[in-house]
């Protein structure tokens, strides 16, 4: 089996370790990884913003980079939104939007993964769904099975479904709310070493607040976590 | 009303920043109504009874002018007088008749946000009025001079405290009083006014039109008292609101107490269908009903291909309350009667997308709402829609414009794009906090560490 | 021209105009059929998932009960009065509605409902699904809503399991107002705390007669 890794932008620029971890995994597990090295970004940024015709000249880019990939595997889930739900309506076609996903769901709907390994035993975790992973997607408990089915005790978090804040333009636009959304899901986080998350906007942006705070949390993506989950980290 | 939206960002951050017990408030009360929600929908089949509300009211709307007819030849069968309204003026003239007819000297208020809408109670006060706001939440507001903050609980932004300093300072209650002693120190006032008060002043949830009834739904009785003692009353209206059949009643007044507090039924409901008194031939009741049928951009809002289905809204404010952005703020921060998901999808089309421009972008898009509308309105795609009308409109700000097609530019030569990637790694922080959307995220935030390699330098390595 | 005739003028043009702006908006759109009765309602337990088919007034009692109403049940007007007579000894006034029979009246000195300790009615039907009794505005509204206590008299046979048969029971003789009680007055309203008997009475007594079976 051959996929095609889409790092996207953030995944390119801030989580390259992190993409680099899923290509580790899925040669770990027999698949043959591809990178076309004309992709950029998806074009979410200026879709969410409402400039539909520049959102449009990405997707066509990203559509054409992708246009003979077997499967799409994205480390993202708004990404991976993004190209299942909107490239349809920008593009006309659904050639691509049917064959991306999102890493864990690749994992576990596609190639059937229970079971990765061992690499997280007795280690103690907090997931946060990115939003679209988890409401367009429907990806909500791929990710959880496969960290728990590798030992981590993912540690309850009343919030662990609230919006973290990032959003996007969202941030920028309107960063004192942005802020403020981003506390409250500091504020309620349980106990624990590592908050791991698909999305790499969630990331940046639980981070940046966590460090501007001086919270000694460590936010690890779920391409990483899954590759030490494989015990290939170690 | 006066529309404030275009602060909404200083607005934001002046609530979150000075006064952080609101958003303490607003976030404890809206978890308590989504706890609530979702306890009062688990027994059901949210899924079929969802599908079902939106379809009846997406039949009425689309068969609106037959309908309203249809209710307004019921109501005046019934002695009520029907007043159709396009603007918030209209409304006044029509309360002006009515004031200096019956020389109304004092108001009995049930909540109403389309009143709010209207900006009725600064009106009926320059009349010489007296307006007693009477639903406890609206009557807490008005003493504070505030609007409402919420759809179903106008003060849900104040603590216990912020109560007993007012009711102390108005009504003379102990500065110490419990919730009970201040509930019926309001209680006793009101009374007085419920007595004495010529008119009476509703709103309407649903106005049937098999039957011309106009139900209201409520838990502290303000609702049937107002539309009860006082000698008139007057039932506002919006044109949206109606229901095509009797029978369709029952199941929105279910689902939309469920999606609001998460109770079976409102504790009481009123569902009136003409003046009572000598002229209904009953004991007692207002002697006059007046049905105000009110548009105020409705029609407007009926003709955009887009967002016409927000019409569908029951103001249940289940959307307000799942909402991490109003969560932050409550709805002062939106600068409109209506806040929240449905206030900055209605906003722009009932009073146009300047006057309100930020609402729409004032979500992050995590599509919470769509999960707990009633009436399945696509809140984010009707956001989004808004999004792109503003950018088409040249209405965003030139450094986003710039900004997303420098994105596109280099985002459609890869090229380029590796290459911007990599000056990016190069460029200090303080350089990089320069450009202006970097410095709104330095707001709170610590900037993204980029002096890493790429990870397409990672496979150009080859990755091990 | 006096006040009257010239807003009544001003009004049917707003009305024209309304009703033309919403026939214009709706002229391309493709009409939405009315989907009918909600799918399921008919057949237990139904979308909104109604225990009770059973036995109504069961469900009836445990429904009012949780939104803090109060149950007496009472097989027939024997056991009716015997209660009655207990319960009124509780009160130094009554305000009765014109709908109670006079074996249902508690023996007490009248007052006007605004001054009366109790209010006394008799509702026209009752809903198991949400705990609701139907009351109508033809036996007077004031003493269903001024005085601090309210006891409803209700048949068990009215007891409808759901709220649509309830109304359903009502559609083709409507009183000017037909009002739902479904507990005591509440509100949240200061500082989220939940307080009983603001306006409305704070205290509601569901009072059914007779068995439903």
């Amino acid at each position: 089996m051959r996929v095609s890794l889409f790092v996207t932008c953030l995944g390119d620029r801030f989580f390259a370790d992190a993409a680099a971890d899923a290509v580790r995994l899925l040669r770990s597990l027999d698949v043959e990884v591809d990178f076309p090295k004309n992709q950029t970004c998806c074009g979410q940024p200026a879709w969410n913003a409402g400039h539909v015709p520049q959102a449009r000249q990405m997707a066509t880019h990203t559509a054409a980079v992708f246009a003979d990939a077997d499967y799409v595997v994205l480390p993202s889930g708004s990404c991976t939104a993004m190209l299942r739900h909107t490239y349809p309506r920008l593009l006309e076609s659904s050639a691509v939007a049917e064959r991306s996903y999102e890493l864990a769901e690749f994992l576990v709907d596609v190639l059937g993964v229970t079971e990765l390994g061992r690499g997280l035993e007795g280690r103690r975790l907090a997931y946060h769904h990115g939003c679209h992973a988890l409401r367009e997607l429907g990806v909500e408990e791929q990710p959880v099975r496969l960290l728990e089915s590798a030992g981590a005790a993912l540690v309850p978090w009343e919030m662990d479904q609230e919006c973290c804040g990032f959003g996007g333009l969202f941030s920028v636009k309107t960063p004192e709310v942005s802020v403020a959304m981003a506390d409250r899901k500091l504020d309620t986080l349980p106990d624990v070493e590592t908050v791991v998350s698909a999305d790499g906007g969630c990331l940046l942006h639980l981070d940046g607040r966590a460090r501007r705070r001086g919270k000694p949390i460590r936010f690890q993506s779920l391409a990483s976590a899954l590759w030490e989950a494989r015990d290939g980290g170690a | 009303m006066e529309v404030h939206s275009r602060d909404y960002r200083a607005r934001a951050r002046s609530i979150i920043t000075e006064t952080p017990e609101v958003r303490e408030a607003v976030t404890a009360a809206t978890q308590t109504f989504v706890e609530h929600r979702l306890e009062a929908f688990a027994e059901c089949d949210e899924h079929a009874l969802s599908g079902w509300a939106e379809r009846v009211k997406s039949h009425a709307l689309t068969h609106l002018g037959d309908y309203l007819e249809e209710a307004e030849a019921r109501l005046v069968e019934r002695g009520a007088h029907v007043h159709w309204a396009e603007t918030a003026s209209d409304v006044h003239r029509i309360f002006e008749t009515i004031v200096n007819e019956h020389g109304v000297q004092r108001v009995v208020k049930a909540k109403s946000m389309l009143s709010e809408e209207l900006s009725l109670n600064p009106f009926l006060e320059g009349c010489g009025v007296e307006v007693f706001e009477t639903d406890l939440g609206e009557y807490i507001i008005q003493l504070l001079g505030e609007p409402p903050s919420h759809i179903v609980g106008p003060s849900i932004h104040k603590s216990l405290d912020d109560t007993r300093v007012i009711f102390h300072e108005r009504l003379g209650t102990p500065r110490d009083a419990s919730p009970e002693r201040l509930a019926e120190a309001a209680r006793e006032l009101l009374r007085e006014a419920f007595l004495t008060a010529e008119l009476g002043v509703s709103g309407g949830n649903f106005l049937v039109a098999e039957t011309g009834s106009i139900a209201l739904i409520e838990n502290e009785g303000n609702i049937r008292l107002s539309t009860s003692v006082p000698r008139i009353h007057v039932a506002l209206v919006g044109i949206e609101k109606v229901l095509p059949r009797w029978a369709d009643l029952s199941t929105f007044l279910q689902v939309t107490a469920k999606s609001a507090t998460g109770q079976p039924v409102g504790t009481f409901v009123s569902i009136i269908q003409g003046p009572g008194g000598s002229s209904g031939g009953e004991p007692d009741g207002p002697e006059e009903l007046h049905v105000v049928l009110v548009d105020n951009g409705r029609t407007r809002l009926l003709a955009d291909p887009e967002v016409w289905e927000a019409l569908r809204c029951v103001r249940c404010g289940a959307c307000l309350n799942i909402c991490p952005v109003y969560r932050q703020t409550g709805g002062h921060a939106y600068g409109y009667v209506y806040s929240g998901p449905i206030g900055a999808v209605i906003g722009p089309g009932l009073v146009g997308l300047e006057e309100t421009l930020p609402l729409p972008f004032a979500s992050s898009a995590c599509g919470a709402c769509a999960d707990v509308c009633p009436v399945r309105i696509p809140i984010p795609h009707l956001l989004h829609v808004w999004r792109q009308r503003a950018v088409e409109r040249g209405l965003t700000s030139d450094v986003e414009r710039s900004a997303l097609r420098l994105l596109t530019f280099a985002a459609t030569r890869s090229r380029v794009f590796g290459w911007a990637g990599r000056m990016a790694a190069f460029l200090p922080e303080w350089v990089l906090r320069r450009f202006p959307l970097l410095r709104d995220w330095s707001i709170g935030r610590e900037t993204p560490k980029v002096d890493g390699p790429s990870f397409r330098e990672l496979w150009d390595e080859g990755i091990e | 021209m006096s006040r009257d005739v010239e807003e009544s003028i001003l009004s049917r043009d707003a009305r024209g105009r309304i009703l033309g702006r919403v026939r214009e908006a709706n002229r391309d759109r493709e009409p939405v059929s009315h989907p009918g009765s909600l799918p399921g309602a008919a057949e237990p337990p139904g979308p909104f998932g109604v225990a009770g088919q059973a036995d109504p007034v069961g469900a009836f009692e445990n429904r009012f009960r949780a939104a803090g109403g109060e149950v007496v049940r009472l097989p027939d007007e024997e056991a009716a009065r015997a209660w009655l007579e207990d319960f009124a000894g509780g009160f130094e006034s009554v305000s009765v509605c014109i709908g109670v029979p006079d074996a249902l009246q508690p023996v007490l000195p009248t007052a006007p409902p605004s001054e009366a300790a109790l209010g006394v009615s008799a509702a026209v039907g009752a809903a198991a699904q949400t705990g609701s009794l139907l009351l109508s505005s033809r036996e007077g509204r004031r003493s269903q809503l001024l005085p601090p206590v309210h006891l409803v008299w209700v048949r068990a046979q009215d007891v409808r399991t759901t709220l649509g048969e309830a109304l359903e029971a009502c559609r083709e003789n409507l009183p000017a107002t037909l009002a739902l009680h479904s507990g005591p007055s509440k509100s949240a309203d200061i500082g989220q705390i939940l307080v009983t008997g603001v306006h409305g009475p704070g205290r509601i007594i569901a009072a059914i007669l007779g068995n439903a079976l």
